[in-house]
């Protein structure tokens, strides 16, 4: 245990592992955070597998998989096992950029690949030939004139640190990443609000949206207090029900104008893939759903005269409410709105269609009166608490009418949109993109760039009258990829020497090395390299 | 043409025709492969297979490029927006990839048959999620679903192409072992091993010289036979064609078919049971998990008969690496990709939707995969594994997302 256990790769591998069920839990399970509809109803045992497992889904954090205690602390030992890798691998690399030369061989004949070819020029010559080669292909040198230990060659090396430089590249960008994360969660800001079309529009101020995230180093005065009205907001379907994609939108657009603090107006488009950006701050359109303007009278008094928001329910209309507590006793109006609703025969109710477009739109409107207990219970902007409500009637209403029930007449003179608009700024946004650069700038040489070695050694053959050039090499990954590289490079070193290489035996079968991955320490170890 | 017109030729393009050229191919190259052991007119023989295997396999790809192109005409946008789509393109880059890497790069050309095969099971599976071609929603209408679309969607023909080499790693590796095992017990004498092979060799047909070579041959080293079975062009002399048909068998009867089948079919089941789950009635959606455990089942098998004639497991395990790593880095911008993507459209660059989720989950499944592989101990079969139970992630959760959890990323389901 302790360090020496962060340090092994299989803790890695099992703490991976941990993240990937964790993962697989939050798949399946919903998640609080982004479906807290589905996880109440999981909790109350209306949906999901009942009351007692969503309890024991409760107790170990499953509904906030990457908020729970858990989470955080794999996410500790993560970083921990990953630096507790990585220190040491740094060292070791930079020591190897540093101080590392190319290995002399003594054995040319023994590596995994072997060339060889003769030639009238002279060892030194060729040696100098194949130098100049090498480095001209960017390869690390050494020469040795063969004075005392390992016979005169030239040894050269590379790949040596763009792959694990690439590693450590990819590794270290997490904690990039880890701190955007971190301080975007402290520094950003994410609200959101609703607008009716044409209406007053909204002010960029704490108190004027409806849910407002600041992370916890955000402070109100950092709003830039601009204003912003919704001019005309579009939106279609594909209206033939026959069509493919019947029914899909086709068009979600919002014209707006943004007036900054220093009174500047800007005309704008949001569009579902184009947010507006005013001084980093972003405003993306989310959400939608028709406003009617709803005007209610108790006595010859109006006590409620407001646009009222409506949201979509599942291919079945749109439903608001009224909360009028103006009125004594108050006034709750449920409302549902549907927005294409032709006539039926007469005397029927009208037809009520699910389309969303609004060709013949109709409000059914049921009245509520008591205590509204606006403040006291939780309650949404569309529904009702009805637990101290008495339902007094009900009726339909199409745009222009009016209606009247107990004494309280209410009337719908028009009918527009409201656009939900989400206003965000988060100042973590580049350091992420930096992050996630540097991620993909390591990984690709971690996983194309391989390591290998190559060694020329040109001798005089045994009647002296010709020089024998034997090039041999090994790849500590990839070799199928260095096996083309070296014939490349003997076949330049012979036509650069004035030869034509000799057909050379394949390497021999039973070394079909490993693929991409041997560390050099232990590859190293089975071959006839001389490290100094 | 009308777009019916267009939209019906698509469907023909896609299915008899792609589905049958790549079939054709894939029986055309593994008939090519059984030949590369056999004597020189024999190899002559698989040669011109190869050739018809590639031409068979070049056609196919050109009319499923075609279907893609009719499709995207008749509904006039890129053919990326529903899981039909999304399965066919996954089919087209694995196969596309696969073929261009085994025949060009890596010289291995015998081995199309199973990228083909592996191709035609995608694109079959397609069928079950067949909608006609339609519109997009405004959101999707952007290059950015191009880019991180088509990336992801290549990624994931891309792992499934890894998919079928580590399979075909362990599948041989299995068949490596179980040899070298029954070698062992051969020498030692083992009254049980001998017993063994005296009743293989009384029973008749291929089998029959199950065990023989690992009781009888035992001196025979294995890496020169498993090498010979692929890599020698030479004609070989009769006595080393015995051999070589021994040790070929006996490769084979090490890998258990009930094994085999039962592992199949749980780690189908793993993925397949979405189908149920999304089926109209329990009895459609059971219909289907068989149907699709039975096309697997047989796949697998399929690919054990060819056990004997596949190259080294380094080889395998080297393909089966470089394509998953190529996947993964793919994988891993397709994703960054997909964050920018959110923070454009829906306000925030990462939210734990379900499909993100499944992302992530894929993600850290290959990154365990490539870090196995690099770690000593894993190496090898464990690794292979985990490449297998990455895939396996990566397709549940591309199911489990459209069809069972709904989220943002739902109107790519249907």
């Amino acid at each position: 245990m302790g360090w020496r256990w962060l340090v092994r790769m299989k803790t890695a591998l099992i703490l991976l592992g941990i993240l990937g069920v964790q993962t697989a839990i939050a798949t399946a399970v919903p998640q609080e955070p982004n479906v807290p509809g589905t996880v109440e109803a999981w909790r109350s045992g209306e949906e999901g597998p009942g009351e007692l497992v969503a309890a024991g889904l409760d107790a170990i954090g499953a509904f906030d998989v990457y908020g729970s205690a858990m989470f955080l602390a794999l996410l500790l030992l993560l970083f921990l096992s990953l630096t507790a890798c990585l220190i040491p691998r740094i060292r070791a690399w930079v020591r190897l950029v540093r101080r590392s030369r190319p290995p002399l061989t003594r054995s040319v004949g023994k590596q995994d690949l072997v060339s060889e070819f003769q030639t009238d020029r002279d060892p030194d010559d060729v040696h100098g030939e194949a130098a100049r080669l090498l480095s001209d292909r960017h390869w690390r040198l050494r020469g040795h004139d063969g004075e005392d230990g390992p016979p005169a060659q030239v040894a050269a090396e590379k790949g040596l640190w763009s792959r694990e430089g690439g590693s450590l590249l990819f590794h270290l960008s997490f904690y990039v990443l880890l701190a955007a994360i971190v301080f975007g969660q402290l520094l950003s800001f994410e609200g959101q609000v609703g607008v009716v079309e044409g209406d007053r529009g909204f002010t960029d101020t704490e108190v004027a949206y409806w849910n407002y995230h600041p992370g916890r180093w955000f402070g109100p005065e950092q709003h830039a207090g601009w204003q912003l009205r919704l001019q005309d907001f579009e939106v279609d379907w594909i209206r033939d029900p026959t069509a493919p994609g019947a029914g899909q939108p086709t068009t979600f657009r919002s014209d707006v104008t943004v007036t900054d603090a220093d009174g500047e107006v800007i005309e704008a488009t949001v569009e579902g893939n184009r947010p507006l950006n005013i001084e980093g701050t972003k405003i993306h359109q989310l959400d939608w759903g028709y406003a009617p303007r709803i005007v209610v009278e108790e006595g010859g008094e109006v006590v409620f005269d407001d646009f009222i928001t409506t949201v979509a329910l599942d291919r079945a209309g749109f439903r608001g409410a009224v909360k009028a507590p103006a009125a004594t006793p108050d006034v709750g109006l449920d409302v549902f709105l549907y927005p294409f609703a032709p006539e039926g025969e007469p005397g029927d109710p009208p037809t009520l269609t699910g389309a969303p477009w609004d060709d013949d739109p109709v409000l059914i409107v049921s009245q509520y009166r008591g205590d509204l207990q606006l403040g006291l219970t939780q309650q949404t902007v569309v529904e009702l608490d009805t637990d101290l409500l008495e339902l007094e009637g009900g009726g339909f209403l199409r745009p222009g009418q009016q209606l009247t029930i107990e004494g309280v007449t209410i009337s719908f003179p028009e009918l527009r949109r409201w656009v939900g608009f989400q206003v965000s700024s988060r100042p973590q946004i580049p350091w992420l993109l930096l992050g996630s650069a540097l991620l993909v700038a390591g990984l690709v040489p971690a996983l194309y760039a391989y390591r290998r070695r190559l060694w020329v050694m040109a001798t005089r053959t045994a009647d002296g009258t010709r020089t024998l050039v034997r090039v041999s090499g090994r790849a500590f990954q990839r070799p199928d990829r260095f096996e083309q590289e070296h014939a490349r490079i003997v076949a330049a070193l012979a036509e650069a020497t004035g030869e034509l290489p000799e057909p050379t035996a394949p390497p021999p079968a039973a070394s079909d090395p490993d693929d991409g991955t041997s560390e050099p320490a232990t590859a190293g170890s089975h071959s006839e390299v001389i490290h100094r | 043409m009308t777009p019916d017109q267009l939209a019906d030729l698509s469907r023909v393009l896609y299915s008899p025709t792609t589905l049958v050229l790549y079939l054709a191919s894939a029986f055309v190259y593994l008939y090519a492969l059984t030949t590369t052991v056999g004597r020189r007119e024999e190899q002559e023989r698989g040669r011109r297979a190869q050739k018809l295997g590639a031409a068979l396999a070049v056609a196919g790809i050109g009319t499923h490029v075609a279907h893609e192109i009719v499709r995207g005409l008749a509904q006039s946008r890129f053919p990326l927006g529903n899981m039909f789509e999304v399965s066919s393109l996954m089919a087209l880059v694995g196969v596309v990839v696969g073929f261009v890497y085994l025949t060009f790069i890596r010289k291995r050309a015998e081995l199309n048959g199973f990228v083909l095969l592996g191709g035609a099971l995608v694109l079959a599976s397609a069928l079950l999620m067949y909608s006609e071609p339609g519109p997009l929603m405004p959101i999707l209408d952007t290059w950015w679903r191009h880019f991180h679309v088509s990336l992801l969607v290549g990624a994931m023909g891309i792992f499934a192409a890894g998919f079928v080499f580590n399979g075909l790693y362990l599948l041989r590796d299995t068949g490596e072992r179980a040899v070298a095992r029954r070698r062992e017990q051969g020498m030692h004498g083992s009254t049980v091993g001998a017993a063994y092979v005296g009743d293989l060799e009384a029973a008749d047909g291929e089998h029959a010289t199950d065990g023989a070579s690992a009781g009888l041959e035992g001196a025979t080293p294995s890496g020169a036979l498993a090498d010979r079975t692929t890599d020698t062009l030479e004609d070989v002399g009769d006595d080393d064609r015995d051999h070589d048909a021994e040790y070929r068998a006996a490769l084979r009867a090490g890998v258990s078919p009930w094994k085999l089948a039962i592992g199949t079919a749980i780690g189908t089941s793993s993925v397949a049971w979405v189908f149920v789950y999304a089926a109209d009635s329990l009895g459609e959606g059971l219909g289907r998990l068989v149907i699709i455990n039975l096309v697997m089942v047989a796949a697998a098998s399929l690919a054990r008969w060819f056990v004997p004639f596949l190259p080294s497991t380094a080889t395998m395990d080297g393909l089966a690496h470089r394509t998953i790593a190529f996947g993964f880095l793919m994988w891993t911008v397709g994703t960054i990709a997909g964050a920018m993507w959110a923070e454009q459209s829906w306000g925030r660059f990462w939210g734990w939707d379900p499909k993100e989720t499944g992302a992530f989950l894929t993600w850290i499944a290959y990154a365990g995969y490539l870090h196995a592989r690099a770690t000593s101990g894993m190496k090898g079969r464990r690794a292979a594994w985990i490449g297998v139970g990455a895939f396996i992630v990566l397709m549940a959760t591309y199911l489990i997302a459209n069809y069972v959890i709904v989220g943002l990323h739902s109107y790519a389901g249907l």
